[in-house]
């Protein structure tokens, strides 16, 4: 541990010798990183990044200050345009973003002025399964029976580019499943009510997020997305129930960027050596057992996922032969 | 149960969590006087510091800064005309007209008298109500909240001006209000309504900036054009006795109050109405008391009881919405989603256990808004009168003041220049309307209601086709709704009818 960081500080010194002559002085010695997140105070993505923010300047050398900054608008796509064009690649500036940017570049979203794979990623803090749960006293214990029953199944959703809606639409498409997505809810927890009042058979989510009311038995989970966690490892996956091999990809598609559920990059151009000062920072705050304390109090589950590792799901998902990516366009709009 | 409740008392007057809550209503304090540094905001920026706290504590630092902040925000909006809070803009009609008239000081004590009872009134409702919320938030599905917002727009017709012209006025207004509300992209296609291209909009138009604008910005050019202070050229002493004038006036409209403040903690029990809403219902509630046609035209004009009726109810609701997040874990507004957050990291399960186990922090929780709120307001009336002397200052001493902080609220929305954009677009929107004899207040019901209305409306059509129309509750709100809309007729004929009576 020790010897990655004095080989950090050796090489971000290497970059910044000029401007820090003093040979025990640290590029990050007395600076303040600010972490730009694309949505306002008290969302998940918020929530990660002040975690972070707290904890990060126990492991970068020369213990900066960290701060967060909130650039709402646009579901983050102002503050993806503001990190890749206007801050400057000084190391200084992270942002923090929508998840599903690639797929709002790779649908040609009007607006997009970034490049998702020209940013200097740091990698993704934490992965995001999503789930879909129907009511307990439904007659249906798994996926099968649900969708030999026949029956119309109602899914309520905030909108389109949100988990609830779009994961439940291609259940709905490929898997042959009579499902009737309302959308319209102003966030989970009123799907939740709605589920409780019986408006609702279901919805789809985040497991971290629908997970409570799995233990209070108001809903059973039925199938997931690729990512996982334990707990619903088992639970069958939509990729693998795809009739044909377009079907697969375009659900592969929608959920390749929940593996990166909380990317964090850089403006292109920051010099290599911070990158990897700040990628072994959010490794070792991330495996940090005073972080992992406060995670666990707030239910949410840090893993890192190194940026070449990111930057790998990013080519994945761009890619893409343009047929699939038309197909895909008809299903899935880039949204909250 | 009666031990629940005085173990919940002696909770929060332990010296850590009575600590923690002044520290809280220190900040709730700036919070609401500032405007647009919203509650929310602040409770989702606070926190992180509640990770070491008890619960009990915690509770004590982040109810006891949340439960003042629409109590100082209605003195901004009361004092300036500027709204404090989101939550506080229906106070600016009556109470910054009183201002102006040189009853600062009695708008000020009104405003804070109501919002007392208000607050008692939430917290009372929040220890009583817990065993029949359950089945009275399932019984509102989305048909019911749709009602409701309908409901809420009738209430149009009482913030109308007078005659058919006035209400048809009214009524568009709150069409146009309607309309900018459908700015963004819609949740039900994902298409970009109204955006013009631009990001800034996608989100649609923030309600802070949009507030600001429309009211802040017609009384600074008044005040300027006047080139007087705010209360005029009026002689100075009425001021000084003022506030306890306005906290009689509470008891006076005794009545008032009350109802407007069960209609803010109904309003907030409501999961998915927002907090904006109860103060304009509450509002409308109170011209209906006016009991001729005189007395009507005296609202908006200053009349106490159009400071009591909102003041109240932008309190009460508080304790409302913290029905159902207690009880269910289904926030009842933005501000108690973060609380919710809160009562997660403290490893709090918001549901049955907080009505059995945790009884007394749910019930130290209700002391939390007593206390806060008898604090503050016993806090500020030692130097209310002092704060009213502000309104003989001269208006061009003021006015720059008042600017900055018109503006960098407005900005905090969204720390973006678009921020500022609406806020100078809306500025002369509500300047117009003013200009031309148009009322404000539909507009910004519009406004409001107008995602509520729409989404509900969706999802009771997709889930039920048409048989939502015929579900009971339905009924009976269209019902309220036809009632409240025919009300200032009613009252109309039934003066005519009285008043050839007495003739």
């Amino acid at each position: 541990m020790r010897n990655t960081r004095a080989l950090a500080a050796v090489l971000a010194l290497g970059v910044f010798a000029p401007q820090y002559g003093q040979a025990q002085s640290s590029p990050y010695q007395g600076k303040t990183i600010t972490i730009v997140v694309g949505y306002k105070p008290g969302g998940g993505y918020d929530a990660t990044a002040r975690l972070l923010a707290r904890h990060l300047p126990d492991h970068i050398p020369g213990k900066p200050t960290v701060i967060v900054q909130n650039m709402p608008g646009a579901n983050s796509l102002i503050a993806a345009n503001h990190v890749y064009n206007i801050a400057k690649s000084d190391g200084l500036t992270i942002g923090t973003f929508n998840r599903n940017l690639p797929i709002a570049q790779l649908t040609n979203v009007a607006g997009v002025k970034f490049d998702m794979r020209k940013f200097a990623w740091i990698g993704s803090a934490a992965s995001e399964s999503t789930i879909l749960v129907i009511r307990n006293d439904l007659p249906y214990t798994n996926f099968q029976e649900m969708k030999k029953s026949g029956k119309q199944i109602v899914i309520g959703a905030t909108g389109p580019g949100a988990n609830t809606y779009d994961f439940p639409l291609l259940v709905k498409e490929f898997l042959g499943v009579d499902l009737k997505i309302v959308s319209g809810y102003s966030s989970s927890s009123d799907i939740m009510l709605a589920i409780e009042r019986k408006e609702a058979d279901g919805r789809a989510g985040s497991y971290s997020s629908i997970l409570p009311f799995i233990e209070r038995k108001l809903v059973r989970p039925v199938i997931r997305a690729r990512a996982t966690e334990p707990g619903i490892e088992r639970l069958p996956v939509d990729e693998d129930l795809a009739p044909t091999p377009r079907a697969k990809a375009i659900m592969a598609l929608r959920s390749a960027p929940e593996v990166i559920g909380r990317p964090y990059v850089m403006p292109p151009g920051t010099p290599d050596a911070l990158v990897k000062t700040l990628r072994a920072a959010f490794a070792k705050a991330i495996a940090d057992p005073k972080l992992n304390a406060e995670a666990q109090k707030a239910k949410t589950d840090l893993n890192f996922v190194s940026g070449d590792e990111a930057l790998k799901v990013i080519n994945e998902v761009l890619t893409q032969p343009k047929d699939i990516v038309d197909e895909l366009g008809k299903y899935i709009k880039f949204g909250s | 149960l009666i031990d629940a409740l005085f173990q919940g008392l002696y909770l929060v007057l332990q010296w850590k969590a009575f600590a923690f809550m002044l520290l809280g209503i220190g900040l709730g304090f700036w919070v609401g006087l500032l405007p647009g540094l919203g509650g929310a905001t602040t409770l989702a920026l606070m926190l992180p510091f509640v990770y070491t706290m008890q619960p009990v504590e915690a509770f004590a630092f982040l109810l006891g800064m949340h439960a003042v902040v629409a109590t100082t925000g209605d003195i901004t909006s009361v004092l300036f005309g500027v709204p404090g809070e989101a939550t506080t803009v229906a106070t600016i009609l009556d109470g910054y007209a009183m201002t102006k008239k040189g009853e600062a000081g009695r708008a000020l004590g009104a405003a804070l008298g109501s919002s007392l009872v208000g607050a008692l009134v939430g917290a009372f409702a929040l220890a009583l109500a817990i065993p029949i919320v359950r089945p009275l938030v399932l019984t509102f599905g989305s048909p019911e909240l749709f009602m409701l917002a309908i409901v809420g727009l009738a209430f149009i017709a009482s913030l109308s001006g007078e005659g058919a012209r006035g209400t048809l006025r009214g009524f568009l207004a709150g069409g146009l209000g309607l309309l900018f509300a459908t700015v963004g992209q819609d949740p039900q296609a994902g298409v970009a309504r109204f955006t013009f291209d631009t990001l800034y909009l996608w989100g649609g138009l923030d309600l802070v900036p949009v507030l600001v604008g429309i009211f802040a910005i017609p009384e600074i050019i008044d005040l300027g054009v006047r080139g007087t202070s705010i209360a005029g050229e009026l002689p100075s002493g009425r001021l000084n006795k003022g506030a306890f004038e306005g906290l009689k006036d509470t008891f006076r409209h005794f009545g008032l109050t009350i109802r407007c403040s069960r209609i803010g903690t109904f309003i907030g029990i409501m999961p998915g109405l927002g907090g904006a809403v109860a103060q304009w219902m509450a509002y409308g509630h109170a011209t209906q008391s006016a009991r001729n046609a005189e007395e009507r035209k005296g609202f908006g004009a200053g009349d106490v009881r159009g400071v009591l009726g909102p003041g109240a109810a932008n309190n009460s609701k508080e304790g409302g919405s913290l029905i159902p997040t207690v009880a269910f874990g289904v926030p009842g507004s933005t501000s108690m989603a973060i609380l919710l957050g809160g009562f997660v990291l403290l490893g709090l399960v918001p549901g049955p256990d907080m009505l059995t186990t945790y009884l007394p922090v749910t019930f130290s929780m209700a002391w939390t808004i007593v206390l806060a709120n008898v604090i503050t307001v016993a806090v500020s009336f030692l130097f209310l009168n002092r704060l009213a002397r502000l309104t003989t200052v001269r208006g061009h001493l003021l006015i720059p003041v008042i600017l900055v902080l018109v503006f960098v609220g407005s900005f905090t929305a969204n720390n973006s220049y678009g921020d500022l954009i609406v806020t100078l677009v809306f500025g002369g929107v509500g300047y117009l309307m003013v200009l031309a004899g148009w009322p404000r207040s539909p507009f910004v019901l519009g406004l409001v209601l107008g995602k509520i209305a729409e989404n509900y409306l969706y999802i009771s059509v997709a889930r039920y086709g048409a048989a939502w129309l015929a579900r009971p509750f339905v009924l009976a709100l269209f019902a309220l709704a036809l009632l409240v809309v025919l009300y200032p007729f009613i009252q109309a004929r039934r003066r005519a009818a009285g008043g050839g009576a007495h003739a």
